[in-house]
């Protein structure tokens, strides 16, 4: 349902999303029966297509032709799936987004060869534009992804780890992905140098209230919401602002403290998920990912007026909203 | 150019590559990058050979072996679960190499390397896949498979500066020590993606040994005949033959065990 709303927002580029689902397929088609399976099983799964949508409307602020934004956002959403499948490796994980995971339905090779092929088509998509600065962007963009990454499982199990490693973790982990989509839009459609800097802080501050508003979603949704347990990056041990937050309270931090690493049964889980939501942490995480949204929508009221503004203004806005 | 400075500069490069790929917590969590000594030294192999050579040319190789370096450390992730911490930073350590490649070739504006690359991982990485297919494959199918996730990437730098020549030489070479390691895993009793396929391929599972210790027959007799007519220095032929395929014969093996 909240796909179907946030899908409803970018309607103006309902047609441009529609022919970049359908090269997201040809993109995917491979010699092998198996990756075609599995890359095919990853895209039907879906997915709200954040990126894509980003680095169109990011072109419509420059020389907008559909045809070369695409050679951009396919590439963006490619690179997107191909870290999920193997994300789903690191994190052990059997369900995404409702459906079985690549690694659950086949296994761990076949996970790690669906997300080379992808990321390699990612990459054969893209060098149909020559521009260096493009490259220069991406490539520093997925390593820069990777580090967040790294740091994350370097991270993983630290209660005591600050506010400001969480924060530098998702830049690079989330944030990033989305300040380059805006970027690389802008730049392949030739915006001038503010501009283009303009919608990379947007799709930066975006994306960190975007992350931190999964973070938070992982306790207040349903696990049927989810399509996977709730609490279930507690359990992973990726240690997320809410917890950071609720474990200033003594009592909350030496029950988080024992909790942490075990194995749990459910009824121990939900009294996990139950002490988050009903401690302050998750009011305060909203109020710092609102201070994130505040500052994109700053940015955008920079820019020029017109459709493609008033949608990222929306989906801005929505994402503040989002319920999962 | 003699055998220590052929060594030396083999060196020289598998240190460019280990200091490119350099990440602490990878470093310290993982195996680390997988340098084949044997694919540095086909990747240098026109300029051991007096071939025109030049940095950027030097900087394309250094990325090859990165691209494999890549591919090779999610060939180590394993199927247990959960995974470990060693292996889930395998996972990432792979996708970090692919960034550090890209990133190379994009700084010295190779675009046209980035491409030719990618197209390459492609091909391997649906070969590797076909492992994993539940259809049957022949003893042929197995060897086409094994060449390409050996050699694409290699032949694909060569065609792209000028050294196709030198693929009648590389790739019986860089098959014949896939198929020595290949030799090596079965007798330590480690099944590999390749050896359970061919495995199914043969009426009996232990036909394999022999099977290998046909191909490499074949290959060295291939790879011989192909120095022989190439106009190489013979000190470069001598270093390929005795040191990085240095062969037994089937024969001479068999009478050893026997």
């Amino acid at each position: 349902m909240e796909k179907v709303k946030l899908k409803l927002l970018y309607s103006d580029i309902r047609p441009e999303l529609e022919m970049i689902e359908k090269e997201l397929e040809v993109a995917v088609d491979s010699n092998s029966l198996l990756l075609n399976e599995a890359s095919l099983h990853l895209l039907q799964a879906g997915g709200k297509r954040i990126r894509p949508v980003f680095v169109l409307l990011a072109g419509k602020f420059g020389d907008y032709n559909v045809d070369v934004m695409k050679q951009v956002a396919v590439p963006l959403e490619l690179i997107h799936m191909a870290s999920l499948v193997h994300d789903d490796v690191i994190d052990d994980s059997e369900m995404r987004r409702g459906q079985a995971t690549v690694k659950a339905q086949w296994n761990n090779s076949v996970a790690m060869y669906t997300g080379d092929f992808i990321l390699a088509r990612a990459l054969e998509y893209i060098t149909v534009i020559e521009d260096p600065k493009i490259h220069d962007i991406l490539s520093r963009t997925m390593i820069e992804v990777c580090r967040g990454e790294i740091i994350q499982i370097e991270d993983k199990f630290k209660l005591d780890q600050t506010v400001r490693d969480y924060l530098r973790r998702i830049k690079r982990k989330t944030a990033l992905l989305i300040s380059s989509s805006c970027e690389l839009g802008a730049t392949v459609s030739g915006t001038d140098a503010e501009t283009a800097a303009r919608l990379r802080r947007f799709g930066y501050f975006i994306g960190m209230a975007f992350q931190i508003t999964d973070d938070i979603l992982d306790f207040t949704s349903s696990d049927e919401e989810l399509g996977k347990p709730a609490g279930s990056d507690f359990i992973q041990g990726n240690i997320t602002l809410p917890v950071l937050f609720a474990r200033r309270d003594p009592e909350i931090y030496s029950r988080l403290k024992n909790a942490l690493g075990k194995d749990m049964t459910d009824t121990e889980r939900m009294e996990i998920v139950k002490m988050i939501r009903s401690s302050p942490a998750l009011q305060e995480a909203k109020a710092l990912s609102d201070r994130y949204l505040d500052k994109a929508l700053k940015e955008l009221s920079y820019l020029p007026k017109g459709q493609a503004n008033k949608t990222m203004r929306k989906i801005a806005m929505f994402i503040g909203k989002r319920k999962f | 150019m003699n055998d220590i400075q052929i060594h030396s500069k083999i060196t020289l490069m598998e240190i460019d590559v280990l200091q490119a790929l350099y990440q602490r917590t990878l470093e310290k969590y993982t195996a680390g990058p997988s340098i084949d000594r044997a694919r540095l030294f086909f990747l240098l192999l026109p300029f051991f050979d007096g071939k025109q050579w030049s940095e950027d040319v030097e900087d394309s190789a250094k990325t090859v072996a990165i691209v494999y370096a890549a591919l090779q450390a999610h060939d180590q992730v394993k199927e247990e679960s959960p995974i470990s911490k060693s292996q889930q930073l395998t996972v990432l350590a792979g996708d970090f190499y692919s960034g550090i490649y890209y990133q190379m070739l994009s700084n010295t504006n190779n675009i046209k390397l980035i491409q030719l690359l990618a197209s390459g991982i492609i091909g391997v990485s649906e070969k590797k896949a076909t492992l994993f297919e539940k259809t049957a494959m022949s003893a042929n199918d197995v060897e086409s498979a094994a060449e390409v996730i050996e050699t694409r990437l290699l032949t694909i730098f060569y065609d792209h500066y000028g050294y196709s020549h030198y693929k009648g030489i590389a790739v019986p070479a860089m098959k014949y020590v896939y198929y020595s390691n290949q030799l090596d895993y079965l007798r330590d009793g480690v099944e590999t993606n390749i050896l359970r396929k061919l495995n199914m391929a043969l009426p009996f599972p232990l036909y394999s040994e022999r099977w290998i210790l046909d191909k490499l027959d074949s290959l060295h007799i291939e790879l011989t005949k192909a120095l022989d007519i190439h106009p190489m220095d013979y000190r470069l032929k001598n270093f390929m033959l005795h040191q990085i395929t240095p062969h037994q014969h089937l024969a001479e093996q068999l009478t050893r065990e026997g």
